[in-house]
């Protein structure tokens, strides 16, 4: 059984912090003239959080039936996994119950990740990774902060692409792609004896075989796991006929072969496959999707993990399971349904149940500005991928606004060759090293972060970089810069609009 | 939170924990310090690769293996030779054939040198009308299929329409976006059932109009046109769906190592016995190219006769997952 505890501080700060420090992340990555000249990123977009009234750092609003309690029991199954999604994790003494963490790990709590502008979006403008030994979640005698890992950069996800050989090179014929967690709890005193090395990831900067992956904001994520199949091939169909030069593909299920849609690379099928992957390798936190303590990816090549790094709950596993038994809280003494599922179900739920941002009609920039902006946005085929809106959602047998709903989440869900300048050499499921899932755009004015690896802070820099030999948006991008430097600015106005 | 308590008792626990593991090295991870220099994996190439392209053998022109060179856009494929326009170039190639058959051949724009004040870009790009998503059955419907399916913003200009460009025949169609101020002029004929385009994108109709009328040099091959263009004279005649029951005369299938679920499209080219000589696969990763090859060179067809003689015969076959059935066929025709 768990009880609920609020980890609020870090998203709050976050809230108040973050126009300033993205306005001097964006003094650092701007054009310095050229064919730009005068074209700039507004920046976040100030006032209401999502565009939600009511939404706040720690409160984002679920889908409107959910906000009418349709059906009874809704709004409480949401706000339970709202407040699990915000839970602190230990490795084995947490009173309350939540353990589990590690033995390797990037954080300890979802929402330290998943925080901007509200919980269940992407980084924040403070990195919490960074503070993981100033706030002993982590111990400096057994871990450092990886020199990537900085204090107002993206929260970050490591790969390595390649295995490295006996001599310490990677070997390019021995594909990785696995995540390599920051941290261990080698060091804690909840982690008994389990001594752990990070990776090397001195070594693997030296090589060059090493990316990184920023978190995927989960905002609207019940109605794209609630478009049909079929629903998506008509969009793939109706845009066959473009001019673009673009031809995506979908990224399909290894299981029944329909087509999956979450994480960078459409790699997930559904909300509990996505969460129950990420609790396990992001926090490592066994689970009832995904069972075993994780290795990395090569400790599983040899011997996986050592012994003392085992069930180091003392409870066996998984770490998180469904709670037979009922959890009343005196608080709320009626909320006891929503306990009982395990914390995967309940990040499934309250991911499946959140509303989808709410674009701005006004700002930046003014409403014609905005409007000429989305205009342009499609003319010149960005629309093609980023297609506004994917035609309706299935009925929904969770809550009426999931169901028969349009999706305007500006992606088609297809995977796309992004180029050279955007690979990573990762590939999962059916999409390779150069090919990516089309970023949804909904929330867009509000993040920090651009790109599968956050390398910019600066829209105009993450709209250049979808240039570059093998990428299917040259021609778009081209298209781009074909543009007058106020259609541009229309162009960025519209997009922090959403 | 953590008190300063809890603090002191995570130093003395880190303490006496390295004080009892201090015989112990730190398990797992690597360390390489003792390493020779770094080799460092290259920058700007892709090495880890979903489905690609590949074919059996690598004398065979592929479609996409034109290339520029010299200010010359030249696809041996195609049959195929373009002259750049002075002070253009391809800045960067195209993504690799996508699995409903799609093809960015070039991507040709303004070079530095380049002394107009208007930006524009020429996208030459080819789609394997074996197997388009769209009902359109040759070169001109699916320059029908893209007019159908504009959005309102756009506004034609002409609509497809018949043009003679070096004595071939071509759709052109032309279109605008007001909003956008950039107008398309897009060009297409049939070559060996791909339907090829070549799209002018810019503000300025002026310098479009003066790039269309040198593409009057261009060099392409006698079958070029928007309603046929299926192949013959030097290169095999192309055939949907050759490979049918009534003309496959022994099938192997291929024994996969690894079940995926992407679409697997494959060009062939049978010789005059009925034996398959070249594949190309548009898209597949390699387990499955060597199994479908090891499959498809054990086929026997039927030999193609054309006027009672054998001749060599290029048709698709669609392994894996094919798409689902798309939308209708469009009914607005286009005028002649």
């Amino acid at each position: 059984m768990r009880t609920i505890k609020l980890f609020s501080v870090l998203a709050f700060s976050t809230t108040l912090f973050f126009p300033v420090m993205a306005s001097a992340q964006r003094a650092r990555d701007n054009d310095g003239g050229g064919r730009n000249s005068g074209v700039q990123d507004p920046g976040i977009r100030v006032g209401e959080i999502n565009g939600q009234p009511g939404a706040t750092a720690t409160s984002p609003l679920p889908v409107a039936s959910v906000v009418a309690n349709n059906p009874s029991g809704s709004l409480e199954f949401f706000q339970n996994g709202l407040a699990r999604f915000q839970e602190v994790e230990s490795v084995s003494n947490s009173p309350s119950g939540n353990n589990g963490l590690g033995p390797r790990f990037n954080f300890n709590q979802c929402s330290g990740c998943h925080a901007q502008p509200t919980v269940g979006g992407t980084g924040p403008a403070i990195n919490p990774q960074f503070q993981v030994i100033a706030n002993g979640i982590v111990i400096g005698g057994t871990n450092t902060i990886p020199s990537f890992i900085t204090a107002d950069g993206p929260t970050r996800e490591v790969r390595f692409p390649f295995f490295f050989n006996s001599n310490g090179n990677p070997n390019t014929n021995a594909p990785n792609g696995g995540v390599e967690d920051l941290f261990t709890v080698s060091g804690r005193t909840d982690a008994g004896s389990c001594r752990l090395q990070q990776p090397d990831f001195a070594r693997a900067l030296a090589t060059n075989n090493i990316i990184f992956r920023i978190p995927t904001p989960v905002f609207g994520a019940g109605l794209i796991e609630n478009l049909d199949d079929s629903t998506l091939l008509a969009n793939q169909a109706a845009q066959a006929g473009n001019i673009f030069g673009i031809s995506g593909a979908f990224n399909r299920n290894g299981n029944d072969g329909t087509i999956s849609r979450f994480g960078w690379k459409a790699q997930n099928k559904s909300l509990e496959i996505f969460a129950g992957e990420a609790y396990n390798v992001e926090m490592g936190i066994s689970n009832e999707i995904f069972p075993e303590d994780r290795p990395l990816p090569e400790e599983e090549l040899k011997s996986g993990l050592p012994a003392n790094c085992l069930n180091l709950t003392g409870t066996g596993y998984p770490e998180d399971t469904t709670n037979f038994s009922p959890t009343v809280s005196s608080s709320d003494p009626s909320a006891v349904n929503a306990s009982i599922p395990s914390d995967v179900v309940q990040f499934a739920m309250f991911m499946r149940l959140l509303a989808p941002p709410t674009p701005s009609t006004t700002t930046p920039g003014g409403s014609a500005s905005i409007a000429r902006g989305q205009a342009v946005f499609s003319a010149i085929g960005c629309a093609t991928c980023h297609t506004a809106t994917i035609n309706l959602t299935q009925p929904s047998n969770f809550t009426p606004s999931l169901g028969s709903t349009p999706v305007n989440a500006f992606s088609d869900i297809e995977i796309h060759h992004m180029g050279v300048g955007l690979a990573d050499n990762v590939s999962q499921g059916s999409a390779g090293g150069d090919q990516f899932r089309t970023a949804p755009l909904w929330g867009l004015g509000q993040r920090i972060f651009f790109l599968h690896d956050g390398r910019t802070t600066d829209l105009l820099k993450a709209i250049e970089a979808h240039e570059s030999s093998g990428s299917e948006a040259t021609q778009v991008e081209e298209n781009f810069d074909a543009l007058s430097p106020s259609q541009k600015q229309d162009i960025l106005n519209f997009l922090r609009s959403l | 939170m953590h008190t300063k308590s809890s603090h002191s008792l995570l130093l003395l626990g880190l303490a006496l924990s390295l004080l009892a593991q201090a015989p112990n090295a730190l398990q797992s991870g690597r360390d390489f310090s003792s390493s020779p220099q770094a080799q460092k994996i290259p920058t700007g190439v892709v090495l880890v690769k979903g489905a690609w392209s590949s074919a059996s053998d690598s004398v065979t022109p592929l479609p996409e293996g034109g290339a520029v060179a010299n200010d010359v856009y030249s696809n041996q494929y195609f049959g195929l030779t373009y002259t750049l326009s002075p002070d253009w170039t391809e800045k960067y190639s195209g993504p690799p054939p996508s699995d409903s058959g799609y093809y960015v051949l070039a991507q040709i724009r303004p070079a530095d040198t380049f002394k107009g004040t208007s930006r524009g870009s020429i996208l030459i790009a080819a789609q394997d009308m074996f197997f388009t998503l769209t009902p359109a059955r040759n070169a001109l419907e699916l320059t029908n299929y893209t007019k159908d399916n504009l959005n309102a913003d756009y506004k034609v200009e002409q609509p497809p329409t018949e043009v003679r460009i070096a004595n071939h025949s071509f759709v052109r169609f032309d279109y605008g976006s007001p909003t956008a101020e950039l107008h398309w002029h897009v060009l297409a004929t049939q070559i060996r059932c791909h339907m090829v385009q070549f799209i002018f994108t810019g503000r300025d109709t002026k310098l479009a109009e003066s790039l269309i009328q040198e593409m009057n040099q261009i060099k392409l091959p006698a079958e070029a046109s928007p309603t046929s263009g299926t192949g013959g004279d030097d290169v095999p005649t192309c055939i949907k769906d050759y490979a049918s029951d009534e003309n496959v005369m022994e099938r192997v299938d291929p024994v996969y190592a690894e079940r995926r679920f992407n679409p697997v499209p494959v060009r062939i080219i049978i010789d005059k016995e009925g034996k398959v000589k070249h594949i190309h696969f548009l898209s597949a990763f390699p387990d499955q190219a060597k199994a479908i090859t090891d499959a498809l060179f054990q086929w026997r067809f039927k030999p193609y006769l054309l006027d009672g003689k054998p001749e060599e015969v290029e048709t698709g076959i669609m392994f894996g997952r094919a798409p689902r059935p798309t939308t209708p066929p469009s009914t607005n025709a286009a005028t002649k």
